[in-house]
């Protein structure tokens, strides 16, 4: 693996137990913060003839202070999911546009949006999409990303995919593509999307 | 012209090759020369001394040539799958007709791996 990757990745993990203990310790403060100043019964007739300890326990968990402690554990889960969802370490943005400027050019037009996605803008109003996942949760592969040309009208695109080890969807080349791929296999995209237009 | 016609594929399927990572260049190499012989995931992963563990074979690798339609993948039972190289793909029809014509001697290399067991 790339020296950039890997010191994305070793970030990326830090990154991640950094969020896992603050979670740990937001997760008490929140169980404190909700439980502490009075419970807040929401009316309810008890089910069935309870002994009174019984009863006092069903209202402290049926109660609102539990609906407010829900909510906010579920908001702390959103944001770390947003959190990985959205961003790609550093060294990883640098390696993956190192990569695509070495191939298209240190003047191709590259941007970056949220969710860890770029698109290189091609000549003749084309482009290529690629999504990077850091961690692939099936095989354990780090850094994989998934490459789509821009829609393609031509009407041998299945062949012309095939040529270049590529597959299609909904009129559009795509690949999954390995970090140490990502460089050779851009190109051959290029290329066949450039076949692509010419034959059209 | 005609040599024109038997060398373009020739270049892009030295291409394709480039462009696959040393795992994937490995398994369709030794797919290529075993076929018409099938292989399963174990067997596979030997053949091509793959250390990790088969099951990010089958998704991070196999799964993608499969879907690149280089390979061909018959589930036999539910643990067990019979892999081998799509014949039909027009590159790596080229490559297995050039393992047939002058892979006679590294074919058996990888026939003999086979059958120790």
């Amino acid at each position: 693996m790339d020296r950039l990757l890997e010191h994305a990745k070793s970030l990326y993990a830090d990154r991640q137990r950094v969020a896992l203990a603050a979670m740990m310790v937001a997760f008490s403060v929140t169980l404190y913060l909700f439980y502490s100043p009075g419970i807040y019964a929401i009316p309810a007739e008890p089910p069935i003839q309870l002994p009174p300890g019984w009863v006092q326990g069903f209202e402290i968990v049926y109660s609102f202070n539990t609906v407010g402690f829900f909510l906010a554990f579920a908001v702390m889960v959103f944001m770390y999911a947003f959190w990985s969802w959205a961003f790609l370490p550093t060294p990883a943005v640098n390696y993956t546009s190192a990569v695509l400027r070495g191939i298209f050019g240190s003047r191709s037009q590259i941007t970056q949006s949220i969710g860890k996605r770029f698109r290189v803008f091609l000549t003749g109003n084309t482009w290529i999409d690629l999504t990077c996942h850091i961690k692939e949760p099936g095989s354990g592969a780090w850094f994989v990303y998934r490459l789509t040309s821009s829609p393609l009208h031509t009407s041998h695109l299945e062949e012309m995919a095939m040529r270049h080890g590529l597959g299609t969807k909904d009129g559009r080349l795509t690949a999954w593509v390995s970090s140490d791929e990502l460089h050779h296999r851009s190109i051959l995209l290029a290329k066949a999307m450039s076949l692509a237009a010419s034959s059209a | 012209m005609s040599t024109d016609d038997t060398r373009r594929p020739v270049y892009e399927l030295i291409q394709l090759m480039a462009s696959l990572n040393e795992t994937k260049r490995a398994i369709l190499i030794a797919l290529g020369h075993v076929y018409p012989r099938s292989v399963s995931g174990v067997q596979l992963s030997r053949l091509i001394g793959y250390s990790g563990r088969s099951r990010s074979l089958y998704r991070g690798v196999l799964a993608y040539l499969e879907q690149d339609k280089m390979i061909l993948i018959d589930q036999l039972t539910p643990k067990l799958y019979a892999i081998r190289i799509n014949s039909e793909h027009p590159l790596l029809q080229l490559l297995v007709d050039l393992c047939r014509e002058f892979g006679e001697e590294t074919r058996r290399i990888y026939l003999r791996a086979l059958e120790v067991e």
